[in-house]
């Protein structure tokens, strides 16, 4: 069988996440157990104008159930009218698509940087490596919004143990303040013995955490977000210029990129 | 029945089937690769090929349209040399016609281009991109200046021995002009169509949806434009047509063979489906099937007009 596969799926079970995010998970689908966190799935909408795929990260998948479950809010034409399928509606998968996460080493503190509706990659990747043994209370997880109703999953990203540091522009809930800034200053008073990056988020942010990294020397990794007609790597549209000049496809080079190497 | 034989000749070509996929949506066939085995394809078209390395322009780069979209990557490429050293090996290997698609600013620019391809044999054949709507320089004038396009293809057939085919664009008063000139010049195969020049603009932020300002409508949008242009070459030059323009089934290939077209391209519906050339493939068998037709080439040219 095909690293990639393209498949018919339906909807088994839409969540209701309140303040416009849903979690949908879809099955059967093939390849699930070898998406990996930071992978990206790319949808078929069923009976629409709009033709092209939606890509959405991996959130969870259930090997046994060969289920994929997928995180969004909705933002345009496309997030609206996957908001409005209900349970069975037959939506097509093309996966698992893009370049995963790099596991840290066991030895290192993971900080991971979540902003808005680009937590579930995270969410996946915390899950993943909690289960592969990481220690729990090495993983800090900085989850970032305008107000706690744009934190959705907490009890579910607190419920892998980890150490969870939630963070709001409005302070309705955990830190006031910018997600990055906040993080940031963690990461100087309590330093945390070689820690490595991950972050997912708008765009501002991962320039942020970008930023952090280069100037504190710290590694780590940045999941991207484009728009991808093909999600394959052969349409060329989703690119985004890099600091040695040229451009790399966000899809297929990564959507996982490490730090250092975008020019925002 | 016997299983309907798929195999066609083009310009002297033997291709296992029509199906082709069109330069700009299948890279240098690698990615293709990973999700089917494009031994299956009859050709693979590369994307376009020019002298120098180029980048492509800034994103964003497409916007979707209503049953197509519209595109201006802007000619992003690895450059000659580099097709040479780090993509044609691999493709060589892949039991399938290779096609490069040339481009370029100038008429040297297509001849060198073709004169570095010449030598290697595995590039069955090269199609020239006369039609390009999305760089500054070259690409469209090629194709809507018959006498230019004319002079450029004896250019290149003077450097390429093998068969040279000539991508028409559809943004000109009369593409079977074109093709008459192309034809008479020496072109083997004409490729019928390129995208339409298009433009679609962003009513929130009020700028074109590309940062090219225009770009080129392809997908299933465009379809009837160019099985229409089709049949209008079909009707006027004698060397054979590959249809293109929004394929995504196997009875959109049959009515580009019907009006003329002796293979296709399929393009920018590998986006949506990059494995659609294998459903399209069985789905095209059975289909001969019923018609109880022995052979693809019964379909050329058939149409019953009215």
């Amino acid at each position: 069988m095909s690293k990639i596969i393209s498949q018919a799926s339906a909807l088994v079970q839409a969540r209701d996440l309140k303040n416009d995010y849903f979690s949908f998970t879809l099955a059967p689908f093939a390849k699930a157990a070898s998406c990996r966190p930071g992978q990206f799935i790319h949808l078929e909408l069923p009976h629409t104008e709009l033709w092209f795929r939606r890509a959405m990260s991996v959130a969870s998948v259930d090997p046994s159930a060969k289920s994929v479950e997928f995180i969004f809010k909705v933002f345009g034409r496309g997030t609206r009218l996957l908001a409005g399928l209900r349970k069975g509606a037959e939506i097509g998968i093309l996966g698992p698509l893009g370049k995963p996460f790099t596991r840290p080493k066991k030895s290192e503190t993971v900080v991971m940087i979540g902003g808005g509706v680009g937590f579930p990659p995270l969410m996946y990747f915390a899950e993943d490596l909690v289960r592969r043994g990481y220690d729990p209370q090495r993983i800090h997880f900085f989850y970032g919004g305008r107000s706690k109703t744009d934190l959705v999953e907490r009890t579910r990203i607190k419920g892998l143990g980890i150490r969870f540091h939630p963070v709001t522009d409005d302070g309705s809930l955990g830190q006031r303040g910018l997600v990055t800034a906040i993080a940031g200053d963690w990461l100087k008073a309590e330093g945390g013995s070689r820690p490595r990056l991950y972050a997912c988020g708008p765009e501002p942010m991962l320039a942020a955490v970008d930023a952090m990294g280069q100037e504190r020397d710290i590694p780590g990794e940045l999941s991207l977000e484009a728009p991808m007609p093909c999600g394959v790597g052969i349409c060329l549209a989703c690119v985004v210029p890099l600091v040695r000049g040229g451009y790399a496809r966000v899809c297929a080079d990564g959507p996982v990129f490490p730090i250092g190497e975008v020019q925002w | 029945m016997v299983t309907p034989n798929l195999s066609i000749t083009l310009a002297g070509c033997h291709l296992a089937n029509p199906i082709m996929t069109a330069s700009g949506c299948c890279g240098y066939g690698e990615e293709l690769a990973e999700i089917f085995p494009i031994s299956k394809l009859g050709a693979l078209v590369t994307k376009t090929i020019t002298p120098e390395v180029r980048p492509g322009h800034p994103p964003p780069r497409t916007a979707e349209t209503h049953g197509g979209m519209i595109n201006a990557i802007g000619l992003a490429n690895v450059g000659i040399d580099r097709f040479i050293s780090e993509k044609l090996p691999w493709l060589s290997q892949q039991k399938t016609a290779v096609v490069v698609n040339v481009g370029g600013k100038t008429v040297d620019d297509y001849v060198a281009v073709s004169e570095a391809l010449a030598p290697y044999d595995s590039v069955a054949m090269i199609e020239l991109n006369f039609g390009c709507p999305n760089v500054n320089e070259g690409g469209l004038e090629f194709g809507a200046n018959g006498a230019m396009a004319a002079r450029t293809v004896a250019a290149v057939k003077r450097v390429f021995p093998r068969p040279v085919i000539v991508k028409l664009t559809p943004n000109v008063t009369s593409i079977s002009d074109i093709a008459v000139a192309v034809e008479d010049a020496g072109a083997d195969v004409v490729s019928v169509i390129n995208s339409l020049v298009g433009m679609t603009v962003d009513v929130s932020s009020w700028k074109p949806t590309v940062t090219f300002n225009r770009g080129g409508l392809t997908g299933p949008a465009i379809l009837p434009i160019a099985v229409a242009m089709v049949d209008a070459c079909y009707q006027r030059v004698s060397i054979p047509i590959i249809g293109i323009g929004g394929i995504a089934s196997a009875m959109d290939v049959v009515q580009f063979m019907l009006v003329g077209a002796s293979a296709v391209q399929v393009g920018t519906s590998l986006f949506v489906h990059p494995d659609g050339p294998v459903r399209i493939l069985k789905d095209l068998t059975a289909y001969l099937k019923s018609r109880k037709l022995a052979s693809v080439t019964e379909l050329i040219g058939k149409v019953e007009k009215y």
